[in-house]
């Protein structure tokens, strides 16, 4: 038997306009948990993508076992006994968890002794079985589209362990969870482990690495920097090789010096579209100089706080008033001009204009106003001008400047345009929702210092985020949400992420 | 009043199959308003076997309406690959390919149908006359009161419907190939990682679609005509549609709800029947489903869930 189960040799591949991976050689062996470390478009997900037969590369071998194979789809990664838990979990919402672990390989039965049916009372057995052999409680028969994410994550490795995967690769598995919650998954994988199966954990999270992996593969732009023992390699080793330069992890923090209330919120209650409350009777208070940071698991009603506050969501009782003056009934218009700024979740549904260029998104807040218009006719002369002095300050990269159609643009620089363009309303109050999901390490501090600097400069500053990591280095204040209520505030000093991963999960008393 | 069942019944299971066909197409993520122009056109080629039939087996075979049944689903079927082709391999819009398909299907049978009557008949018309189903009746289930007219004077295709029917109930919630298609109209993605075929899968469905809206066609041009003729496009095409949105894309529900919309139908005939009112005023009448049909949008259509996938191409590519 070949000393290495999995061989990815000179692997590359391009899509139209660049080379997703080049020359990339990596050699896993069984029973390791194998590292891929990268910032976004590295080329991970890609390189695992070919491993698990979603793309052909264009040159390279791929070998299992020592034995040379080609695999033109997921089916036949799956007969190697490959799995593999996306980042975006490939569920069906309607169907149970069982039905989904099991699709296309359903066991099956003779209905009256002829017909063939899908047995879907043994499934649900051995589902039930399975799931109690590895510690991975699920009740088979719920619904995906009724259980929480963490949950959704155990079907998807469940549905590997069905398949009898040896060889298990997990994208980015610890995005969407809370810590306790990692501390469980990690736990899962290092069982797995000595269970004698293969993980190879695609992730840009160091300190993730340097608890669960034995190798660390470092990509670079689609290529491979270099393959490193973890025990050996610090995390700010690992950082640099990612990033390609010395990586700063102390943001530049001053002690925050607090001023009168800005945003209060009293005992606000929303609902959504469904007449279902998602708010529940939230009342907190940003002061002028503050972070205020909203921390909890998706879903929790945080992203309906904001659209609330901004005026997207319709407040069914209580109260928000911003300096003084409430807004609880106001269009977003007048509270966009009273001095609110948002930054949206939603970056390219709600937080640009696709199809316009990177110009007129640019003056989206202004385009109504003098000197961008006179009498109803716009002036494109002072657009451009008004572009090309964000483009630069906010260091927003295109392809043909001002004229930029957005669409064409990447995710990071479309979310700079979008701060850009807020901050440049110098508002008291600016909500940040999700800034810098998706984001590589470059746009997240290029975004993290501008919060910063707006936090000095005096305004008011809401910012909700998924990311736990983030919330601990940038909050003022902390306020924890649970299913629309929230459970807890306090100054981000006093609570470790730990108290606040607890509170996430709806622990009422840490 | 028997009459109301019996010809409820003989409106409703054409409108039935050719709702199952649309829910088998919507079900595997392909928004299917070409349900109309499939009809249409499978039933122009069971018409055209049966007219050539007829020359060889004689005007009074009833073994000419069971193989123009078959020539009208092979008909649908074929026709149907054009939705397909434009959905699935090209990725156009599903909304609009299937508007296109259904007035290509006008404009081709109007065409074809005189063309075919001036080569076999030597005559200028626009219809093809068909011969006439004979109708049985059920012995002693019919003897049951009003609701026996269910089973008098029944058409032998609406039995084929009915077995149809089952068959494909049964193939769409306990067969694999049934798990893999409703999957396919929620979670392509969830297929692809599973190791399914999302554009074989979709292509089947959509052909299904096809062949059930052309049996369901060549019904209405038996039951309701006795000829096809481009009349044939009523808009009994998106009346199945209705019904399947109405039945929340589940083929029990949606039996129900043809069921009513024929009921209603009938009804509504006899009751100006019944009412002794001038002919024209049937019309009137002729309109309750699609009354009822808005009806029903305003009451239902909130708790409606349609497949999350249906409408969206499939790009395996995609990134």
């Amino acid at each position: 038997m070949s000393e290495y189960i999995v061989e990815m040799c000179h692997i590359t591949k391009r899509f139209p306009g660049i080379v997703a991976n080049d020359d990339v050689t990596i050699r896993i062996r069984r029973g390791e948990v194998y590292a891929l470390l990268g910032e976004n478009g590295a080329g991970k997900s890609t390189l695992m993508s070919m491993l698990f037969g979603m793309y052909e590369p264009d040159r390279g071998d791929i070998l299992i076992n020592g034995r040379k194979v080609t695999f033109h789809s997921s089916t036949d990664a799956a007969a190697e006994n490959i799995g593999m838990v996306h980042q975006h979990f490939k569920l069906v919402d309607n169907y149970t968890i069982a039905e989904n672990i099991v699709l296309g390989t359903e066991p099956m039965k003779k209905l009256l002794g002829l017909f063939p049916s899908v047995d879907m009372k043994k499934a649900n057995e051995e589902i039930s079985e399975l799931s109690k052999r590895y510690g991975l409680e699920v009740n088979p028969t719920d619904r995906i589209e009724d259980v929480p994410v963490s949950v959704r994550q155990r079907v998807e490795i469940l549905k590997m362990l069905y398949r009898k995967a040896e060889i298990m690769i997990f994208d980015e598995p610890t995005a969407v969870l809370t810590p306790q919650e990692i501390d469980f998954l990690l736990s899962i994988i290092d069982s797995l482990r000595k269970d004698g199966k293969t993980i190879i954990l695609i992730t840009h999270k160091m300190e993730e690495i340097k608890r669960i992996a034995d190798r660390c593969a470092i990509l670079r732009r689609g290529k491979l920097i270099d393959v490193r023992p973890v025990a050996d390699t610090s995390i700010q080793e690992m950082a640099n090789m990612m990033v390609g330069r010395q990586v700063n992890f102390k943001q530049d923090k001053k002690a925050a010096s607090f001023g009168e209330t800005i945003l209060s919120v009293n005992h606000m209650t929303v609902k959504n579209e469904h007449h279902f409350d998602v708010v529940k009777d939230v009342t907190f208070e940003v002061r002028k100089g503050e972070i205020f940071a909203i921390a909890g698991v998706s879903g929790n009603g945080q992203t309906e706080i904001a659209d609330a506050i901004a005026g997207l969501m319709k407040i069914s009782s209580g109260t928000v008033t911003l300096d003084g003056k409430d807004m609880t009934d106001t269009s977003i218009r007048v509270r966009a001009q009273s001095g609110i700024s948002y930054i949206p979740e939603d970056r390219q549904g709600t937080g640009v204009v696709m199809d316009f260029t990177l110009r007129d998104n640019l003056a989206l807040r202004k385009y109504y106003r003098e000197p961008f218009s006179g009498n109803g006719i716009l002036n494109f002369e002072m657009f451009k001008g008004y572009a090309d002095k964000l483009i630069e300050r906010y260091d927003i990269r295109s392809g043909e400047g001002a004229k930029t159609f957005v669409r064409s643009m990447s995710g990071g620089n479309q979310q700079k345009a979008i701060v850009g363009r807020e901050i440049e309303e110098h508002a008291k109050l600016i909500i940040f929702v999700q800034p810098t999901r998706g984001l590589d390490i470059g746009a997240i501090e290029n975004i993290h210092s501008h919060i910063l600097a707006e936090r000095d400069r005096g305004a008011a500053i809401l910012l909700i985020s998924l990311e736990l990591d983030e919330i601990m280095k940038l909050a003022d204040t902390i306020g924890v949400i649970y299913s629309g209520r929230i459970l807890k505030i306090a100054p981000a000093d006093e609570m470790s992420s730990e108290d606040v991963g607890r509170y996430m999960m709806g622990v009422k008393e840490a | 009043m028997t009459k109301v069942f019996t010809d409820g019944l003989s409106f409703a299971m054409p409108l039935l199959i050719m709702a199952v066909g649309a829910i088998y197409s919507e079900k595997s993520g392909v928004t299917n308003l070409a349900i109309e122009g499939f009809q249409g056109f499978g039933a122009f080629i069971g018409a055209l076997l049966a007219v050539l039939l007829m020359n060889v087996m004689g005007e009074g075979s009833q073994a000419v309406i069971y193989l123009a049944m078959l020539g009208a689903a092979v008909g649908g079927g074929v026709y149907a690959c054009l939705h397909a082709l434009l959905c699935i391999k090209f990725r156009a819009n599903q909304v609009i390919s299937g508007v296109v398909v259904n007035i290509l299907a006008v404009a081709l049978t109007t065409f074809f149908t005189s063309a075919a009557n001036t080569a076999i008949n030597k005559t200028l018309s626009n219809k093809l006359i068909l011969g006439v189903s004979k109708r049985f009746t059920v012995p002693v289930l019919s003897k049951i009161p009003a609701v026996g007219g269910f089973f008098t004077n029944m058409y032998p295709f609406e039995l084929i419907i009915i077995v149809l029917v089952i068959f494909f109930w049964y193939l769409m919630y306990r067969t694999r190939f049934g798990m893999m298609l409703r999957a396919c109209g929620e979670n392509p993605q969830a297929v692809d990682a599973a190791g399914g075929d999302v554009e074989k899968t979709r292509w089947i469905a959509v052909i299904i679609s096809g062949a059930l809206s052309g049996i369901g066609g060549i019904c209405f041009a038996y039951s309701l005509l006795a000829n096809f003729s481009p009349s044939i496009y009523l808009g009994y095409g998106y009346l199945a549609i209705a019904a399947m949105i109405f039945g929340n894309w589940n083929i029990n529900t949606t039996a129900l709800v043809c069921l009513i919309f024929g009921l209603a139908k009938s009804g509504g005939y006899q009751l100006c029947i019944a009412m002794k009112l001038p002919s024209n005023y049937s019309d009137l009448f002729l309109m309750l489903p699609y009354v009822l049909t808005m009806l029903l949008l305003i009451f239902f259509s909130k708790k409606n869930h349609p497949p999350k996938a249906a409408g969206e191409p499939w790009d395996k590519g995609k990134r």
